[in-house]
């Protein structure tokens, strides 16, 4: 029997605010098991935000999983699938064989019973059954405003500021060998966690908002995402990617900063290279002359950071799909480095810890044509109890140690706040 | 005509390729460096040899492709596989640039190139002759008597501005048109 989710149920709430949608969020974490997408205020065309409620149908990814069977599990109806990709799958797709203890599975694609979306201060609730969108509604009228304080714990790292800088130094040395062009290396820090996750990420999202936080469910924990980057958008077949890369703390924001950004030849030498990246990896997917650089060092604010990047745009084959290109172009070229592969091979060698969901992809795909993705940076993973995240840097050949130490620590930064 | 695109798992290796389909409408097969043994390489008419890390003593496997004695283009390791082959010398840079700009001597010109070089040709091989130049950087390389040719500089990044009208050059030169 073939079971056909119409959604022709929905049910529009009118003058709901990005906060107000925060507090359903976690209402109704409390009433069902719920991930969401979401974007703060202040980023400029990126106004959607989405909560996905009770999971019905979900797809573990392993090394054995076939393209098509993923396929077949997205296109099976209508409805959106909401996954993510871990890092440690890109290296399966590589061939980079790892010994480290993996926390989390390699991926997982999910389909829901119920999707609200809220978009220009309204929440649609949708699903095709009227009774649980009642049901959610009631969750939600029902639930009691909880200030639950995170209580300060101590964060241990697993490198300190001498190791991070004696490996940004050895990765110079492949630099000039020619083994790598810019390396990402990350750094590992972890701490109990005495709150419930949703309660956590609902803080941060409030307080140090960013276009593209996530929270999911995994088989084996909680992702707390708290990205600014995207990875791939695919609409109606335009793919368009929007790689950051180039740096800069402030405390007090002036426009003339910008320009200092602009101006590095340094951060500007890591955008662009991975910008040909990024040309490269969605040129395997998309018709021959349409992949072209759209807008070139443009800046971002988020949190305490200046941050560039750019647009990249191409069309996707006919013959292609959107899973074609995010299996293709993953891991992001952003945090792996260029060339990715001896990159990653580098990576694997250097940093003492498993990636996990950070550096992989967060995504919905709602058909062949259709999709949006993040990279799952200023991320965090949570297990039993235990809250798992991580920050890093580009490396090039004229990288400082110390300034590349500092600006790990600063990305960092929000998840430290957090637990003073 | 067909080409043979061989991907020394790089990350530009498919901007070369959407660049030399569209400037010849030649069809160009991709195959990794490491699947080039067992392949049949006889069937194409020219190959080209893309970027990637490391240096020339670590790809053993292109003394197959020389014999072939067909048109054969290198793109920055591939140029330096070229001249290795030919017992020139590729080496460490005293000061290495990556996804910069260089106003390099090209023919009688002078043309803005990206590049991406730890290493370059210390010393080039006697059957080949320099055609273009940064300071003291081999940028562009091209066989005496045999229709193989390579550059340094990669004409495939968008941070070239010439780079349609300098791969059709050099493609040209090695009779891939």
């Amino acid at each position: 029997m073939e079971i056909k989710y119409s959604m022709i149920c929905s049910i529009v709430l009118e003058s709901f605010n990005k906060k107000e949608f925060l507090t359903f969020v976690k209402a109704i974490a409390e009433y069902s098991e719920t991930d969401v997408l979401f974007s703060g205020e202040g980023y400029n065309g990126e106004d959607k935000s989405s909560c996905f409620i009770m999971p019905s149908e979900s797809f573990e990814i392993t090394q054995e999983t076939k393209l098509d069977d993923v396929r077949k599990f997205i296109y099976m109806d209508d409805r959106e699938v909401l996954g993510f990709l871990s890092y440690d799958y890109g290296l399966e797709l590589k061939g980079i064989t790892s010994d480290k203890e993996r926390d989390i599975e390699l991926g997982l694609l999910k389909k829901y019973l119920v999707y609200a979306r809220h978009e220009n201060n309204k929440l649609t609730i949708e699903s095709d059954s009227p009774e649980i969108i009642d049901s959610i509604i009631e969750a939600y009228e029902c639930y009691e405003i909880k200030d639950d304080n995170l209580e300060s714990c101590d964060v241990s790292c697993n490198m300190t500021a001498a190791e991070y800088e004696s490996k940004v130094a050895e990765i110079i040395e492949y630099i000039r060998d020619g083994q790598t062009y810019q390396l990402n290396l990350s750094m590992m820090f972890e701490t109990e966690m005495e709150v419930e996750p949703m309660e956590l990420w609902a803080k941060m999202a409030e307080s140090h908002p960013a276009p593209f936080y996530a929270f999911i469910n995994s088989l084996e924990g909680e992702i707390i995402s708290t990205s600014p980057e995207r990875f791939l958008r695919v609409e109606d077949g335009h793919v368009k990617s929007q790689p950051i890369k180039g740096t800069y703390r402030f405390s007090e924001y002036t426009p003339e900063l910008d320009k200092m950004l602009t101006d590095s030849r340094k951060e500007t030498a890591e955008l662009s290279m991975i910008v040909d990246l990024i040309r490269n990896d969605i040129s395997e997917s998309c018709e021959v002359g349409s992949v072209k650089v759209d807008n070139h060092k443009y800046i971002m604010k988020v949190d305490n950071l200046l941050q560039m990047y750019s647009d990249v745009s191409g069309e996707l084959n006919s013959d292609k799909d959107v899973i074609d290109l995010l299996f293709s172009a993953f891991p992001g070229g952003s945090v792996t480095g260029c060339p990715k592969k001896r990159s990653m091979e580098l990576i694997e060698q250097l940093e003492p810890h498993a990636r996990g969901i950070y550096c992989g992809s967060i995504f919905t795909i709602k058909d062949s044509k259709n999709m949006d993705s993040s990279i799952a940076i200023r991320t965090g993973f949570c297990k039993d109890e235990e809250l798992k995240f991580f920050a890093g840097s580009g490396i090039v050949a004229d990288s400082e140690p110390h300034k590349e130490y500092l600006e790990s620590v600063s990305k960092a930064e929000k998840f430290l706040e957090s637990f003073k | 005509m067909a080409l043979l695109l061989i991907d020394n798992n790089d990350s530009f290796t498919y901007n070369l390729h959407h660049q030399i389909i569209r400037l010849t409408g030649i069809e160009t097969s991709v195959i990794f460096y490491d699947a080039m043994k067992d392949h049949n390489l006889s069937q194409y008419d020219g190959y080209i040899i893309s970027p990637g890390p490391g240096h020339p003593s670590e790809y053993p496997d292109y003394s197959i492709l020389f014999k072939l004695e067909k048109p054969i283009f290198g793109v920055c390791l591939g140029m330096q596989l070229i001249n290795s082959y030919y017992d020139g010398e590729v080496s460490r840079l005293s000061e290495c640039r990556h996804g910069v700009t260089l106003n390099i001597e090209y023919m009688d010109d002078i043309e803005e190139v990206a590049v991406y070089n730890s290493l370059y040709c210390n010393k080039v091989a006697d059957g080949l002759e320099v055609i273009a130049n940064y300071k003291n950087i081999p940028m562009a390389l091209r066989h005496k008597q045999l229709p193989y040719a390579g550059v340094q500089f990669h004409s495939e990044s968008f941070m070239t501005p010439n780079g349609d009208k300098i791969l059709n050059d050099m493609l040209n030169s090695i009779g891939i048109v």
